[in-house]
């Protein structure tokens, strides 16, 4: 339903005209998110400051029948942000304030459009900080984080956004406003902000967060394992993870993937004749970090590492992961666009289905960078294309498709970090059969009965037959 | 003009959409609109290209023109993206495409195509302006101006004109000697800022070298260059080029080209692009551009282990902040090196500024052309500023003194702004 004049004067009254981007130009800017294969200009982009407006906007687009998407930063990678057709995009940029922050109960309260390493880097000072980080964390939102329950290198120990969020304030399809903003340390009753997070944006908007914040560890040392072949890598993850030895984090480029690093920004000093580095942060006592930093050194060693050398300083200690974290951008010197695959593999299986993906991609003549959260099992294969390209966009397509089918099919996940969206929507049914998938519905239906939040994102819109039927994988389903 | 050449496509497509740069970008902290954000900015000029956005749909040139060129999203950026030269084309590309209103033509007209040019014009600006100040008449009519004539009111006091007298074509280096260099004056510099001009070449003078000026060029270009004025901007680059290239005389050793305005040495050190599609200049230009140096990153390591450098003062330690102007840090990657000479002198102490690195508003001329965003953007600065308690901000660029010195006036803080230049020149016995 088209949006009327009244209800736009109105939402201009509400949220002031800064609040409302509704020229051409504005709106297109907002056509895509980090995926930027597919484009849809929204109707209407909201930004309102504070939970009232949001809530206020909310209730005029309810009455109106218009869909909303919700959006912080547009960095997400599976379309979670991509507007829809006639659509309003409520995005949270102006919501970046720290409402509280309190060091003895170790928590904060945050707006939803606060960046992420602001959040860090405002809890430093009292040796706090907030664990999950993923690579995006220069940008993110915490509201986006919530929506994708994103991980990042050290939720391998942390774990991820999930584990950290203690309370919520939600502003539900029709404008009313759910506050949970109290942190809760344990559910009591059915658990809602666990239902909430990770729900992309299809449940309902947050405006306010409420994190778990976490000690910094009185000691750190990273350690790069340089490996002449990606194969020693993967190996020597898994026989640490065999080993129960405990690191931070435990991350794996590969050579396409340094060269690239090597050449941007986040020049980071990875050997570039190496095949593949492995990059672990041990953390905890001076005890702990130096008998973690022994045993890893032994198991790359007997993995066929050529060298295994800590971080000297603080400052190489940030170049080496800044390294990392830039990776996937500086993926774009390779080619105009990138695909960034996020699936989940058994660790004890990394070697092979690293392998196979690889194949997959060369088989259909395409570029495959490796860099992923090893220790979680979370392969990113990038594939780097040119959009102007239509037959490579389908080969990358198709690529994406199959890599998706042998992980589930390995005992994997369709996604580790980057959620379903737009992109995995259709394989949910890899995993789920349409009892499971009803059930899901049934949930999203007690939160938005008419099904205006985020339409078309998350869960198949036909029943998983026919979308099988559509393009269907030569692989047989998970489950 | 066709669509694809109103914006560099080629560099348009390096952007893969991350949105990683938009947290830095000012104008995006400002607004919260995307439109305002790098990654806007670029989809803007694709769509363009790409026949989908009419540029002379007023919305295209009013981004274009809301961003500060501070060029903070390229050091973020991972995929590599040049947006300052893609900034530069799309501008160049509108004016030319697109009629401007008359007034605002005659305002360019005057400032770039006379004033800048002409130290004599320059000068009769300046002083004019300073009488007005004295009078106390600039206030009031910047003030008469609104929104527009804050840039104005807020001007700081304009030297007295002894001040503002130019460089001897040479000086001799003080002790023993280790070279020659030449030294920018720049066009704004010594009317504003003669006394740094000044403190550059004593410091240069007592660390050994010679230093030569030229009075043959005034604007480097920078300032066109920035505002999508390409063809004057080669003009002038051309014209600044051969008046370096007359100090070394062939034979003589090549002195490298000391700037201390991030801005021009930005500029300068990318003359070699801005001519490389001009056979007779290309080598030429791109042989000077190796020559310029910033004044840190020729002082610091030229500057014996053994020398002291001494701030004479109260006694009491100065707490300064030093604020890396974009175009050196973004611009020239020069981020160290300031920070290498403050650590050296005794009676300073340094605080870090977490939001050293963005813009403090100044961005050329700005400042002057769009006031009101430009305090918005300096205002989480001051705040930063007075938080941590410093007692001098050091900056290295005349556009970001002069920003800074307006606005702690305006929240009426008696810290005080100094060009690293003079801190250094006070601190170094003669
Ligand atoms: C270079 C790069 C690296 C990345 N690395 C990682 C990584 O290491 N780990 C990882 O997990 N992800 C990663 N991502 C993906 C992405 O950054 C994360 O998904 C991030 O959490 C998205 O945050 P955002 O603010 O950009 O949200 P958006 O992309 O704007 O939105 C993401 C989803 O959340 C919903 N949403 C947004 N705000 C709200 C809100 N306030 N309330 C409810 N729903 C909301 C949206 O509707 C959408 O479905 C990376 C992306 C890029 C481009
Ligand atoms: S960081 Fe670079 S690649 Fe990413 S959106 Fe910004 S300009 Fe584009
Ligand atoms: S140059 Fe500065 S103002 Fe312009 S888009 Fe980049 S960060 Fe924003």
């Amino acid at each position: 339903m088209a949006l009327s004049g009244t209800a736009r004067n109105e939402l201009k009254r509400l949220l002031g005209p800064r609040g409302v981007v509704d020229s051409p130009i504005g709106r297109l800017a907002y056509e895509s998110d980090g995926l930027a294969l597919i484009h849809q200009a929204p109707e209407i982009v909201l930004l309102p400051r504070n939970t009232a407006e949001c809530a206020g906007a909310m209730s005029v687009l309810a009455s109106e029948g218009v869909p909303v998407v919700g959006r912080g930063a547009g960095t997400g990678l599976s379309g979670g942000a991509t507007p829809v057709e006639g659509g309003a995009l409520i995005a949270t940029a102006r919501m970046r304030d720290v409402l509280e922050l309190n060091v003895v109960d170790r928590y904060a309260r945050v707006q939803a459009g606060v960046v992420n390493v602001d959040l860090t880097q405002m809890c430093a000072e009292h040796g706090l900080f907030y664990a999950p980080d993923p690579s995006s964390q220069q940008a993110c939102t915490i509201g986006g984080n919530v929506g994708e329950n994103s991980g990042g290198p050290h939720c391998f120990k942390y774990g991820a956004t999930t584990r950290h969020v203690l309370g919520l304030v939600i502003v539900r399809a029709d404008g009313s406003i759910l506050d949970l903003s109290e942190p809760q340390y344990e559910p009591q009753g059915y658990d809602l902000i666990g239902t909430f997070v990770g729900s992309e944006g299809t449940l309902g908007i947050a405006t306010e967060v409420t994190v778990r914040l976490t000690q910094k560890p009185a000691a750190i040392e990273t350690l790069l394992a340089v490996f002449p072949s990606l194969d020693g890598a993967c190996d020597a993850t898994s026989d640490l993870i065999a080993a129960r030895i405990e690191p931070s984090a435990i991350e794996i480029l590969d050579k396409l993937t340094i060269e690239a690093v090597e050449a941007s920004v986040f020049r980071a000093g990875y050997p570039k004749d190496a095949e593949a580095v492995l990059l672990v942060e041990a953390e905890g006592s001076e005890v702990e970090v130096a008998s973690t930093v022994r045993d890893v050194t032994r198991i790359a060693r007997a993995r066929g590492a050529i060298e295994v050398r800590s971080a000297r300083s603080d400052s190489e200690r940030k170049k080496l992961w800044a390294g990392r974290k830039g990776a996937f951008g500086a993926m774009g010197r390779i080619a105009p666009d990138l695909y960034v695959a996020d699936v989940c593999v058994p660790r004890t299986r990394l070697k092979e289905l690293v392998r196979e993906t690889t194949r997959i991609a060369k088989e259909k003549g395409l570029k495959l960078a490796n860099v992923f959260h090893a220790g979680d099992g979370n392969l990113h294969p990038n594939i780097s294309y040119d959009r102007r390209n239509p037959d490579e966009v389908e080969r990358v397509l198709t690529a994406g498709r199959e890599i998706m089918a042998l992980c589930v099919a390995a005992g994997g996940s369709l996604t580790g970090e980057h959620g379903v969206g737009l992109e995995k929507r259709d394989e949910m049914c890899l995993v789920f059969n349409d009892d499971d998938l009803r059930a899901m519905t049934l949930v999203r239906e007690a939160w938005d009965p008419e099904r205006r939040l985020n339409p078309g994102k998350l869960l198949p819109i036909r029943g998983c037959r026919e979308a099988r039927g559509a393009h269907a994988p030569s692989v047989g389903h998970g489950r | 003009m066709n669509d694809a050449e109103l914006v560099d496509y080629a560099k348009t497509l390096d952007c893969i959409h991350c949105g990683l740069c938009l947290r830095t970008c000012p104008t995006y902290q400002l607004t919260g609109n995307e439109s305002s954000s790098p990654r806007g900015r670029i989809a803007l000029m694709r769509a363009v290209a790409e026949g989908r956005l009419d540029a002379s749909e007023p919305g295209y040139g009013a981004e274009l023109d809301f961003c500060l060129v501070c060029r903070h999203c390229e050091s973020v950026c991972p995929a590599g993206v040049r947006f300052g030269e893609m900034m530069e084309h799309a501008r160049s590309a509108l004016a030319a495409a697109v009629t401007a209103p008359l007034s605002v033509r005659f305002v360019r007209w005057i400032g770039f195509r006379v004033a800048l040019r002409s130290r004599f014009v320059l000068a009769r600006v300046h002083g004019a302006l300073r009488l007005a100040q004295r009078g106390g008449i600039l206030p009031v009519l910047g003030r008469a101006m609104g929104a527009r004539g804050q840039g104005l009111a807020s001007l700081p006091e304009i030297p007295p004109s002894a001040e503002r007298r130019l460089l001897a074509p040479f000086t001799a280096a003080t002790r023993t000697r280790q070279g020659t260099v030449a030294v920018l004056e720049g066009c704004v510099m010594p009317e504003m800022y003669g006394r740094v001009n000044r403190a550059t070449v004593s410091v240069l003078t007592k660390l050994g070298f010679d230093v030569l000026t030229t009075r043959e060029s005034t604007c480097c270009g920078a300032l066109h260059a920035h505002n999508g004025e390409l063809d004057q901007a080669r003009e002038l680059a051309r014209a600044t080029i051969e008046a370096f290239e007359k100090l070394s005389p062939a034979g003589s050793e090549t002195a490298q080209v000391v700037v201390n305005s991030a801005g021009c040495g930005a500029h300068m050190k990318e003359l070699g692009r801005l001519l490389a599609q001009d056979p007779l200049w290309a080598q030429r230009a791109q042989r000077f551009s190796d020559q310029v140096v910033d004044f840190s990153q020729f002082v610091a390591p030229r500057l014996p282990a053994s020398q002291r450098l001494i701030l004479e003062g109260s006694g009491e330690m100065l707490r300064v902040a030093y604020d890396d102007p974009c175009h050196l840090c973004h611009g020239q990657g020069i981020r160290a090196e300031p920070r290498q000479l403050l650590d050296r002198i005794e009676g300073v102490t340094r605080v870090e500024m977490r939001s050293s690195e963005s813009c403090c508003g100044s961005a050329g001329i700005y400042a002057m052309l769009r006031p009101e965003e430009s305090q918005a953007v300096l205002a989480p600065k001051l705040e930063e500023f007075a938080a941590i308690g410093a007692q001098c901000l050091v900056t290295a660029n005349p556009g970001c003194q002069m920003q800074w010195q307006s606005g702690l006036a305006r929240v009426n803080s008696t810290a005080q702004v100094v060009h690293i230049a003079e801190l250094l020149d006070r601190a170094l016995q003669p």
